[in-house]
């Protein structure tokens, strides 16, 4: 392997890493305060992907305003689905499976709105960034460096609010002992919707990120919340930064599995991956050290 | 001050508090005795709105709290220390501490915190530490201080001596005392007869979650039944 094949695939691998690390992240949050498996999560991915093509492509906005808006619409509708679709059931005793049942509704739900609202067509936005870097002999798309960018920022700031603001204390403080938060007066409620929101937002950021290099269509989030879910299992169930790390992990194995296979061992390569870690480390590897 | 009427509670198709009927003046130290499963926790956890329950008040200065979620209550002027501390484990002792006056005007924490530090002293040399880190006393500690910072007219204590050397179950009786000298009436669970009327002014008795006995602590101790069960004196002795 010559070293610009190399650089491609460690690239490669970073930027499609930084999107499930961006949806996996997500996932986490949620999981690692709410104790809730969202099986809609995909589909916020997919609303968020028609919104930027609507605000950028049919409006014409400028794609940041675009974007910008786009990533508060799909933060309320998370926000919005916790409180109508998740919150009654947690008042239950025994709302696990109730919830895990709520969400793939949702999840079909949403899928089958997106066809009917948007058709069944396949679309892509048109680049925000023009032009071409040169990396050690290899030359990569703007587009596609600005993915990693931009993902690592935005995961970056979310890290900053979970570890240096009131609101991420309180996150915090409700992950760990949800009974202990609810008894200092922490409204264990106003926590949940938010985490959804922030989660919600992520997802949507990935959506925008990719629409310009992959397609837009409604099935689109349910290859991401897989693996999504697979970086939430490799993390360690609920770690936001075990997400992060396993997400980019995730993304360097498949890249390394194209280089040398067909493209269709990607998946395999991926999953038994996980399911090798689930052998060696039943809780991932960055277990423990959740949010 | 703070006062249980007839309060009954369901776990789904359990009961398990049958019309308990508690209170706890200003000024007050008041232990829950019984044995393990007679529903001490449960007792503290529908007073602190962390159990609904199914029938009956909670009223605090003649306030009713039924409407009050768990949330609302640390602004009327209680705290819980929860059973086996429940701390958040992964954070630091000042951030677990300060997060006890998350229901107060922020502007109070400082004086809150310099308050509970100076009733807590031992725990200056500990707020960079990771809380749980902490070994079982000093994590009762953060614990107590976490719900001081409420600055609570009444403290609940579900368990406070649970799991702690025979030295730092005095030290934290003491606390106990500390903190009721400063004007914060007690109300605490425990298993241990004498531990728990030695250390209160009066008690009540729980067996299978009704309230079999109340009494002074002394009256409490001096009982019969309780010296038969919970004391272990044989009733040719009790005689």
């Amino acid at each position: 392997m010559t070293a610009s094949l190399f650089l491609e695939m460690v690239i490669n691998g970073l930027i499609s890493g930084s999107i499930y690390a961006l949806v996996g992240s997500g996932i986490a949050l949620v999981y690692g305060t709410t104790r809730v498996l969202n099986f809609a999560h995909g589909e916020l991915l997919m609303i968020a992907g028609y919104l930027v093509l609507f605000f950028a492509v049919t409006l014409g906005w400028n794609v940041i305003l675009a974007s910008v808006v786009t990533l508060a619409l799909v933060g309320g509708i998370g926000a919005a689905i916790q409180r109508v679709t998740i919150a009654p059931l947690l008042a239950r005793e025994d709302w696990a499976f109730r919830v895990i049942a709520a969400t793939i509704g949702l999840s079909i739900l949403l899928q089958s709105g997106a066809q009917i609202v948007w058709g069944e067509q396949f679309r892509t936005l048109p680049y925000f960034f023009d032009g071409v870097v040169s990396l050690g002999g290899l030359r990569m798309p703007v587009q596609r460096l600005s993915i990693l960018v931009i993902a690592l920022a935005l995961m970056g700031l979310c890290a900053l609010v979970l570890y240096r603001t009131g609101l991420g204390r309180i996150v915090r403080a409700t992950a760990q002992d949800a009974e202990a938060a609810l008894a200092v007066g922490i409204p264990a409620g106003l926590v949940h919707t938010s985490v959804f929101a922030i989660s919600a937002v992520l997802a949507g950021a990935g959506a925008i990120l990719l629409s310009p290099i992959l397609t837009v269509n409604p099935w689109m989030g349910v290859s991401f919340l897989l693996k999504g879910f697979a970086v939430v299992i490799l993390g360690g169930l609920g770690s936001f930064g075990g997400a992060v790390a396993a997400g980019f992990l995730l993304g360097l194995i498949e890249a390394a599995s194209v280089t040398v296979l067909p493209t269709e061992w990607r998946d395999v390569v991926a999953f038994t991956f996980l399911i090798a870690v689930i052998w060696v480390r039943p809780n991932g590897l960055f277990a423990g050290r959740e949010a | 001050m703070l006062r249980l009427e007839g309060i009954d509670v369901h776990y789904g198709a359990t009961q398990v508090l049958w019309s308990v009927d508690m209170h706890v003046a200003q000024g007050e130290i008041v232990a829950i005795m019984g044995p393990n499963g007679s529903g001490k926790s449960t007792v503290l956890k529908a007073a602190m709105g962390l159990k609904a329950p199914s029938g009956g008040r909670v009223r605090l200065d003649g306030r009713e709290m039924q409407s009050a979620p768990a949330t609302e209550r640390p602004r009327h002027g209680m705290a819980i220390v929860l059973e086996r501390r429940r701390l958040f484990p992964r954070m630091s002792v000042h951030e677990n501490i300060v997060l006890g006056a998350y229901a107060r005007p922020a502007r109070e924490t400082r004086g809150s915190l310099d308050w509970v530090l100076g009733l807590l002293p031992d725990l200056r040399d500990h707020l960079d530490a990771t809380a749980g880190k902490l070994s079982g006393g000093q994590q009762q500690m953060v614990a107590i201080a976490r719900g001081l910072m409420a600055r609570p007219r009444v403290l609940l204590m579900d368990e406070p001596f649970l799991g702690l050397s025979p030295a730092m179950v005095r030290t934290v009786s003491a606390i106990m005392r500390t903190i009721n000298d400063e004007g914060v009436a007690i109300l605490f669970n425990e298993q241990n007869a004498k531990l728990s009327f030695a250390l209160s002014h009066r008690g009540y008795l729980l067996e299978s979650g009704r309230v079999i006995l109340s009494g002074s602590g002394q009256e409490m101790l001096d009982h019969p039944e309780v010296k038969r069960v919970y004391l272990g004196v044989r009733e040719e002795a009790v005689r």
